[in-house]
């Protein structure tokens, strides 16, 4: 059961996946319109942490001082923000896929982004400009909308003690539905800030700083641990609820826990980086089909790959046609959708 | 094979005490009360619609009744978490969904769930009950396949194997061998049966086939609206009238052949039909199995069907009390005696037609002929079917086939067809 679909057993999948985000990183944070060296870059994250910075003094040369700033105040916190939001996305997209018991199911899919859309687009469209903790009132906006859209489409669903997934996903795309009304009502009635909100509608990472960072990170912890506690739960429940209630789970509390973490994942994402498509659709996919469909490696797989990908792609949005930065849902689309297409060609016999 | 009625004497595993459940307004479950000791294997059968599943779910407490509760070993089963049901319960569902890739092995290793912490990695004990289960329900073969690449009846056992691995002490089965070949469906009965007598496995199953019902089972609890209709061994339960009374439909009940359990042969028509030939007797004259299909073909065409002289534990014999047709019986390998020749004359008497099967003849039964003579110099219309001519089945040295000619003599119908036997009998019809 430990082994993965190459026979590689699960610890070496997840420690090849972790290096892999550990070298995306320090490569992405060297890359841009000034490029620094990936020795340099170690250099400048080494020392620059407490204890053990001194061991990084200048051996193979000084660190030039402009690029200290530029990789701790300005690179640092937009990458890491992207390994937040990557993983969040592929990790709530797998949980939701486990759920529904349907590799088609995104983050997204009980309105959840929509909420958070209608949030962000009217403090945009009101040109709110109060400041929250750090952050401005967009994103604060965009959180609360997600988090009302998910009290009132857990409770419309909400049959007396029991959640069925089909009336979640009903009433999930219904609120959904309505609530991109609303954003596109907002949206049509606000010419003045109309480019500010479609590109934060397109999703972008664009000029985040370490606040973001810090306020998304305990939301996404909390949630990630609470949704890997119950890895082996979703694996039951993959075999419908009453064979997963057979097995002694109790399906109803699990189903909500495994909800609403990953529909915080879900706010904090879309609160924090827009809308940003395709990453929690097709990582899980990816690695599920890469590694088999257990959770307990799934779901660490497809935070790290989530990552992985997002920080790639965020880089790329920098870079590609400079000065101007491209909005990364965008790319993520671009990039995601034929390569899942290639994987589904290339796969027929095993579609999911 | 074959041990009739065997109820395991265990202790009272579980009770069921008045259970009563509806959806909404509509009662499903009507006061069921039984009870199950260990080590049976008990059917649940009834018409669609009776309760059968419902009655299952309740007491794997997927469904939670109104009235009533269920107790496993004298404990009230709503007290117990589902964890703790699942380590003394495993249910295999009707239908299985498995719509990812796990292999054979993983799901059947989600069996072990109930018996691992939350952060348990599974160890070895665990590989091997799940190396066990597979060997038991022939996985092992399958261990490394995806479940989502299986056939319906592989996916079955895959489903018990899951089972298996979760040690319960009671098995509940909701129709495992719907949707399956006949042979999927006796290889997962094995399966069932195996466990049952192997392990000592408490069995619940609900079936809807009521031959496998009859063959598998100890007990089988008939259902009907929702209540009890009886509860006993196959002998007691697969009877014409019970099945009349629940299903309303007509059938013949006999045992098999080789494990002896009463099977049910459906009579897909009510043997009286609108155009009556309620009022047409007719006289049978067989033995040797040479009359048992004619003799059901003019039951289920609705003639008044009566049968002579049959020797008891002859195969027409069966047939005929199977049928429950009036017969002049006589004792085994005995010739005719007075008294059956007089029998059989009355019946012929009141017959429109008589009809000679293609029997052999031998010194004791030589007086059917006889008593065919009479009927035809009466004027009756009897019928000889003469598929095998009279030489090749006079076993009395030339008496027979004198006797034979001299019936047809005095007027026999010889048909060779049996077509033929019903336009005459058609035409009979006709006449009046």
């Amino acid at each position: 059961m430990a082994a993965g679909k190459k026979g590689f057993k699960q610890p070496t999948i997840i420690l090849i996946l972790f290096v892999s985000l550990l070298v995306s990183v320090i490569m992405a944070l060297g890359i841009g319109a000034v490029p620094i060296p990936p020795g340099e870059t170690v250099q400048i994250l080494g020392s620059s942490l407490p204890l053990v910075g001194r061991l990084f003094s200048p051996a193979s040369g000084p660190i030039v001082p402009s690029h200290f700033t530029i990789v701790t105040k300005l690179r640092l916190p937009r990458v890491l923000l992207a390994v937040l939001v990557g993983s969040s996305l592929a990790v709530s997209g797998a949980t939701f896929q486990g759920l529904f018991k349907n590799p088609m199911a995104d983050p997204y899919i009980i309105g959840v982004s929509a909420g958070a859309a209608l949030g962000g687009t009217t403090a945009l469209a009101l040109s709110m400009r109060f400041r929250f903790l750090g952050i401005g009132a967009v994103p604060f906006f965009a959180f609360l909308g997600a988090l009302l859209t998910m009290i009132l489409v857990y409770n419309l669903a909400r049959v007396g003690q029991r959640v069925p997934v089909m009336s979640l996903l009903l009433a999930g795309i219904a609120v959904g539905s309505v609530l991109q009304a609303l954003v596109s009502l907002v949206t049509y009635f606000s010419e003045s800030e109309l480019q500010k909100i479609v590109f934060w509608l397109m999703g972008s990472l664009a000029g985040r700083s370490w606040d973001y960072f810090f306020l998304a990170l305990p939301y996404v912890l909390v949630s990630m641990f609470i949704i890997w506690l119950h890895a082996r739960d979703l694996n039951a429940l993959l075999l419908g609820e009453e064979p997963a209630q057979h097995l002694g789970i109790d399906v109803e509390r699990t189903k909500k826990y495994l909800l609403w973490a990953a529909s915080m994942l879900t706010a904090v994402a879309v609160a924090t980086s827009g809308l940003i498509g395709f990453v929690g659709l097709v990582v899980p996919h990816v690695v599920r089909l890469l590694f088999g469909p257990d959770h307990r490696l799934l779901l660490p797989a497809a935070a790290l790959s989530g990552a992985v990908f997002l920080v790639w792609v965020d880089t790329c949005a920098r870079i590609l046609l400079p000065p101007q930065e491209l909005p990364v849902g965008i790319l993520t689309a671009l990039l995601g959708g034929p390569f899942f297409l290639y994987l589904l060609r290339k796969r027929k016999n095993t579609l999911y | 094979m074959g041990s009739l009625g065997v109820v395991s004497v265990g202790k009272v595993q579980l009770e069921i005490e008045g259970i009563s459940f509806s959806y909404g307004a509509e009662p499903i479950l009507d006061q069921v009360s039984f009870t199950v000791p260990t080590g049976q294997l008990l059917g649940i059968i009834g018409p669609n619609g009776s309760g059968k599943s419902t009655l299952l779910r309740t007491i794997s407490r997927t469904l939670k009744p109104y009235l009533g509760k269920v107790l496993f070993e004298s404990r009230d089963m709503t007290t117990m978490s589902s964890l703790e049901i699942a380590r003394q319960m495993a249910v295999v569902p009707q239908e299985n969904q498995y719509d990812f890739p796990f292999t054979v092995e993983e799901i059947v290793m989600m069996g072990r769930t109930p018996h691992l912490g939350r952060f348990q990695r599974e160890g070895p004990r665990d590989r091997r009950i799940v190396e066990e289960a597979l060997r038991i329900t022939n996985c092992a073969h399958l261990a490394r396949k995806p479940v989502t690449e299986l056939s319906g009846g592989e996916r079955q056992r895959v489903t018990i194997a899951r089972a298996l691995a979760q040690e319960p002490r009671i098995l509940l089965l909701d129709e495992p061998t719907a949707h399956l070949d006949i042979n999927h469906q006796t290889e997962i009965l094995n399966i069932v049966r195996r466990l049952n007598r192997d392990f000592n496995l408490t069995v619940i199953m609900v079936l809807h086939d009521l031959n496998l019902a009859s063959e598998y089972c100890d007990q089988l609890l008939l259902l009907k609206d929702g209540r009890i209709f009886q509860i006993g061994t196959p002998e007691e339960i697969i009877t014409r009238e019970n099945i009349a009374a629940v299903y309303g439909s007509e059938v013949l009940v006999r045992p098999h052949p080789l494990h002896g359990r009463p099977q049910i042969t459906l009579i897909s028509q009510k043997p009286v039909p609108a155009r009556s030939k309620k009022n047409i007797r007719v006289h049978v004259v067989g033995g040797g199995g040479m009359a048992a299909t004619l003799m059901g073909e003019l039951v289920y065409a609705g003639y008044q069907v009566t049968a002579g002289v049959l020797n008891i534990g002859d195969s027409d014999w069966e047939q005929a009390r199977t049928l429950g047709i009036p017969t002049v019986e006589a004792p085994p390998f005995s010739p005719l005696t007075e008294e059956t020749h007089r029998r059989n004359l009355q019946l012929i008497q009141q017959a429109q037609w008589v009809i000679l099967a293609p029997i052999p003849f031998g010194e004791g039964n030589l007086k059917n002929l006889l008593a065919l003579q009479e009927a035809a110099a009466r004027g009756q219309r009897v019928i000889v079917i003469d598929r095998v001519p009279i030489e090749k089945r006079d076993y009395t040295g030339g008496r027979a086939e004198k006797e034979y000619r001299r019936l047809l003599a005095l007027g026999a119908l010889k048909v060779g067809k049996r077509e033929e036997i019903y336009r005459l009998l058609e035409g009979e019809v006709s006449l009046h």
